[in-house]
């Protein structure tokens, strides 16, 4: 079956229907509740959604027996999200193959937090991106922390940040002392795979372009998704996308793809602000002294300098 | 017997009851200081009590409506403890209101803030608005029924930072079940600074108490009166019996009427089947419109239409054709604000959109969602 | 000794009758029942219906996506999501591999999605053993899923096909566990008849699920968080009620099934010299043949034994179980499972035996063969005389009611 990628140029092409629409119990500012948005309206009608608990589950709890979802959508659990897109996307094509349903494209997307796929074992992710599945997509919304619970930190949290797990205290005082996990390049070490890449809110499209590209890339894809998070990162529910544009142009979250065995940045920040223009609008960090902030830009600055090689050779390498 | 959801009328007798009405995020401090002090105060006045959080609110989200209860007891009298009490009968005596804009509407679970509250109820508003006016939008919006009860006013963040402590003074005020030196010492007890003590005192003396005595006829908010709750029909569900039960939902207008259309488990599908809205319709059972402090208003001659608003508008809530905003859904997060390139969208008080009603402690509130986290 | 000839046997041998293990045996079921998705991961000793599956796939035999997943838990992920798309599926596992399944198994019937899963019992860890036990089992005994336990290949490969019919019906659409007792039944080969496909095709169906999560049907939400003020026991019904009609739609299933394959089963309780039985044994799966051996023994030195054998443990067929059993003085429970601190300290289907017959108590004794030890046959014939002297004079050794028969030293 062939694999439809449309690119989009301007947010003028958007379609204007949402699959995960409006009606829900998500903050007022929800990083994640957006990222689902959009990555649905660039999956499109034809296409199944599997939800890991997490705070996407809970937060999605339904008032009085209703749904906000306008397309198949299925719980998983926490440690389900990649053998539920692999079930779901083998389902399809043993019917489709044995001519119990009709031939046609079914989108797989599983939607996975930080705790269902950084954590707990990558909940079988590493099993779905083995296989040769094309229309499965796996997005990872990243948002640092198990929010649902109330913020504990995960394998993802910031390096410094305060959690419920890791509060800043008089003894230990720096919070999360773990650096975060970068899953989007462990996916992308997967012999074969054919489409992995990072994103977050900003710039517009970069996160539906690459959802399209996901999804039309042949093989299962995987997309590690940074979405602020207003209640967990202690930030005005506002800011929600300002800060994904200053993550980006912090550098401190890198965008870019993996395809076909290429490596490549799609945004390179020029000049790259220094990390206090994000780090010091969130409260989880309000702890950290100037010296520490400092500390990470340079620990930032020397990543660079890898990530820089890697867009030249297009070769995987580990910051 | 306990069993009972709803306990016998001469054990509530016993029983006093304040509600708290919070925003998630933003009053999860206050409300629980707020029930934490009244408690502690209870305890001092020989009192079994409890303070929680409403089970089903946790975990708490930003700006969404929340609970929390205090129940105690006559001495000697032991609290029931059910994790939610079902407002369907006539139990709260006490409201408390953190936010007037919650006036003027539905909460996540609640119909009106009337469900479940005794006729002679006393409503403590932390609000700047002057009580004629606040009883003017209880009318309007909340109330469908008789209220022989107290109407206690109070700008609470004047006395303190936290406004747990000028609602605790001006709910003594009409309330005696704990008194004014139960909570001081409740206070002492529970360490809090002494600030606490003088905020709760001078807000006990400011706090304006009005006697209420409005009938459910004169209320404007009657047309929730009376809308007929659809007939239970065992069947199976399909998508049609589900729509048709999603309108219901819809236009009831008490909790009670909610809970009435939630279906027996004959109508329900087996493995917990529902349905989404057809592509391009919402999610009509549960609008959201509750969650808003500020609304998010577009002046058009300054769009570009670039539609960057509706593009990054994490409830879904500006239509993309239209650029116009959805009000029954948005919750006020003000991130289209942010992303307009010309400024064509400016944050305003959701009181004064709807009632051109300026209450400073709203102001107050929107700061404070905006400073978070500084 | 007498050497039987042909015509002294009891059955007649039908041509088409081959030996194959019970492994295999399911395998050629659910080649019949043309599953769709099959998820494997390796634990002995039910790993080789999927070797044999595996097999199949490979030499063309039948069609069916088969995952190679990366653990138990994703195992009965992928077959719970599989069947809610509208796919056949088998998935299965042993031991401790079911335990590290159990979220997914539990939520699976929370579901009430038909997915079809053999457990082949084996004890559990520490320390890691070979042996059989039933209390891996019998862990999901409270999860909803049917349970129904096999004696030998051939009554797995029809209890088999006979699992997906009930399980995908749409009174009961539950999840079903073939159990069989481990390697005596996966590993070793007794006479199996297979039934060729077009004779199942009527009795077996395809699977129709109601609400298929699949965007051609529209936009199903399926297991949503609620908020159990409004809905919580509500669901749970669905599941009991289904538990509930399964009893019907069993019996209907295997009456139609010995139609179609000419094979008659009684459809939950198995009964051996009951008639005139005064001490009945009770038990589930392989070592009833033993059971039964060891009846014959005493019946020649007087004692009226008779064998019971439980062929479903969910439902759990009470009814039958009072009935048959409420002429007998003592009942006396074959036991590979043990429930630590229990009523009793004894074994679980032993207290669910006499949890059946609380309306009808009867003397009963618990004979436990655990940490995967084989009995001996002489264990059973010492199971009949302790049952047969407690019931005569209601004495037993030491006045126990529960024993470790194959124990060495005291049991305490």
């Amino acid at each position: 079956m062939s694999g439809e990628r449309r690119q989009f140029k301007s947010v003028k092409e958007v379609p204007p229907e949402d699959y995960y629409t409006s009606g829900r119990r998500t903050c007022a500012g929800c990083g994640p509740a957006l990222a689902y948005r959009l990555v649905l309206k660039a999956a499109g009608v034809n296409t199944v959604v599997l939800g890991p608990t997490g705070c996407m589950y809970v937060a999605n709890a339904h008032q009085f027996l209703t749904s906000p979802y306008a397309i198949p959508w299925f719980h998983t659990q926490l440690g389900g999200g990649g053998a539920a897109g692999v079930g779901t996307a083998a389902a399809f094509r043993a019917l489709m193959k044995k001519g119990k349903r009709r031939l046609e494209d079914v989108n797989v997307v599983v939607f996975g937090g930080d705790g269902g796929f950084a954590d707990i074992g990558f909940a079988g992710l590493s099993m779905g991106m083995s296989y040769d599945y094309p229309r499965l997509l796996y997005v990872l919304y990243d948002n640092e922390s198990y929010a649902n619970t109330g913020i504990q930190a995960s394998s993802t949290t910031p390096w410094g940040a305060t959690t419920t797990f890791t509060p800043s205290g008089k003894v230990r005082r720096i919070g999360n002392e773990r650096m975060k996990k970068n899953v989007a390049l462990i996916m992308a070490a997967h012999p074969g795979v054919r489409y992995v890449a990072t994103a977050t809110l900003w710039p517009p499209l970069d996160l539906m372009n690459k959802v399209s590209k996901g999804l039309g890339s042949g093989g299962p894809s995987f997309i590690h998704v940074l979405v602020p998070c207003p209640k967990g990162w202690f930030t005005p529910p506002d800011l929600t996308v300002e800060l994904s544009r200053l993550a980006v142009e912090t550098g401190l979250w890198v965008l870019w793809e993996h395809e076909n065995g290429r490596f490549r940045l799609t945004y390179k920040p020029s000049p790259r602000k220094h990390v206090k223009n994000y780090m010091q609008l969130q409260g989880r960090f309000a702890h950290l002294p100037a010296s520490e902030i400092d500390m990470i830009e340079e620990v930032t600055e020397r990543e660079w300098e890898i990530w820089a090689e890697m867009d030249r050779t297009g070769k995987l390498m580990v910051p | 017997m306990i069993e009972e959801r709803k306990p016998s009328p001469n054990v509530l007798e016993d029983l006093f009851w304040v509600v708290i009405h919070g925003r998630g995020v933003w009053h999860t401090g206050s409300s629980t200081t707020l029930a934490r002090v009244l408690a502690m105060a209870g305890v001092i006045a020989g009192r079994e009590s409890y303070y929680y959080m409403r089970y089903d609110d946790s975990p708490e989200r930003v700006n969404i409506p929340m609970m929390f209860y205090v129940v105690m007891g006559n001495p000697r009298v032991e609290v029931l403890l059910p994790e939610e009490v079902e407002p369907v009968g006539r139990l709260f005596n006490a409201v408390v209101v953190m936010d007037s804009v919650s006036l003027l509407k539905e909460t996540s679970q609640r119909a009106t803030l009337f469900d479940g509250v005794k006729d002679d109820a006393v409503f403590v508003v932390n609000t700047g608005l002057t009580p004629p006016q606040v009883l003017a939008l209880l009318k309007k919006y909340q109330l469908t029924r008789d209220w022989f009860g107290k109407l206690v006013t109070v700008s609470a963040s004047k006395y303190h930072t936290n406004v747990a402590f000028g609602l605790i003074g001006a709910l003594l005020r009409a309330w005696d079940v704990v008194g004014l030196e139960d909570v001081l010492n409740a206070l002492e007890a529970l360490k809090i600074d002494e600030g606490a003590g003088e905020a709760i005192a001078s807000a006990y003396k400011d706090a304006s108490v009005t006697e209420v005595r409005i009938h459910a006829e004169e209320s404007g908010a009657t047309g929730r009166v009376g809308v007929k709750t659809p007939e239970f029909r065992p069947g199976p569900w399909n998508v049609e019996t589900y729509r048709e039960y999603q309108r219901a939902l819809s236009q009831a207008r008490s909790y009670e009427d909610r809970v009435k259309i939630m279906p027996r488990w004959e109508a329900m599908a087996p493995g917990l089947i529902e349905f989404g809205p057809p592509p391009g319709g919402k999610n009509i059972g549960f609008k959201t419109e509750f969650a808003r402090i500020e609304a998010p208003v577009i002046d058009k001659s300054k769009c570009v239409d670039c539609k960057l608003c509706s593009y990054f508008c994490p409830d879904g809530s500006i239509d993309f054709e239209s650029v116009e905003v959805d009000y029954e859904y948005c919750k006020g997060c003000g991130v289209c604000a942010r992303v307009c390139p010309t400024k064509a969208i400016r944050m305003v008080s959701e009181l004064e959109r709807v009632e051109g009603l300026n209450d400073p402690e709203l102001r107050r509130l929107a700061l404070v969602t905006r400073e978070y986290g500084y | 000794m007498k050497v039987l000839t042909r015509t002294d046997l009891e059955a007649v041998q039908i041509p088409r009758k081959k030996p194959i293990t019970g492994a295999r045996a399911i395998a050629e079921a659910v080649k019949i029942a043309d599953v769709d998705v099959i998820a494997a991961y390796p634990i002995r000793p039910y790993t080789g219906v999927m070797n044999a599956l595996a097999e199949m796939i490979a030499n063309g035999e039948f069609a069916a996506e088969i995952i190679v997943a990366d653990s138990e838990h994703s195992q009965f992920e992928i077959a719970k999501h599989a069947s809610a798309v509208g796919a056949r599926t088998f998935v299965g596992s042993s031991g401790v591999g079911l335990l590290y399944a159990a979220e997914a198994i539990a939520v699976t019937a929370m579901d009430q999605l038909p997915v079809v899963a053999l457990a082949g019992c084996r004890a559990l860890d520490d320390p890691g053993n070979f042996g059989m036990e039933w209390n891996d089992t019998l862990f999901f005994r409270d999860s909803g899923w049917l349970v129904s336990w096999a004696k030998d290949p051939q009554e797995a490969l029809d209890m088999t096909l006979v699992a997906y019919r009930v399980a995908e019906d749409r009174r009961v659409m539950l999840p079903h566990f073939i159990v069989v007792d481990g390697a005596t039944i996966t590993h070793i080969a007794a006479p199996v008849d297979t039934p060729p496909k077009e004779d199942v095709t009527e009795f077996l169906p395809p699977y129709r699920p109601h609400y298929p999560l699949d965007p051609a049907q529209g936009p199903v939400t399926k297991a949503q968080h609620i908020a159990p003020s409004l809905i919580g026991p509500e669901q749970r019904k669905h599941v009991d009620v289904a538990m509930k009609r399964s009893r019907d739609v069993i019996a209907e299933a295997w009456r139609d099934y010995a139609d179609y394959v000419r094979r008659t089963y009684d459809p939950f309780i198995e009964t051996f010299h009951m008639d005139d039985a005064e001490i009945a044994l009770v038990t589930m799966g392989a070592y009833t043949v033993n059971a039964l051996h060891a009846v014959k023994e005493v019946r020649r030195d007087g004692i009226k034994a008779g064998v019971v054998r439980l062929r479903y443990f969910r439902p759990f067929p009470a009814w039958d179980l009072e009935k048959v059993l409420s002429g007998v003085g003592g009942i006396g429970v074959l036991d590979f499972s043990y429930s630590f601190g229990s009523p009793d300290s004894a074994g679980v289907v032993f207290n669910e035996v006499r949890a059946a017959m609380y309306g009808n108590p009867k003397p009963a004794l618990d004979f436990l063969f655990l940490g995967g030890r084989e009995p001996k046959p002489a264990d059973f014939v010492k199971a009949l005389k302790v049952l047969h002297k407690y019931v005569r004079t209601g004495d037993t050794p030491e006045g126990k009611r529960v024993f470790w028969l194959t124990l060495r030293g005291e049991d305490v």
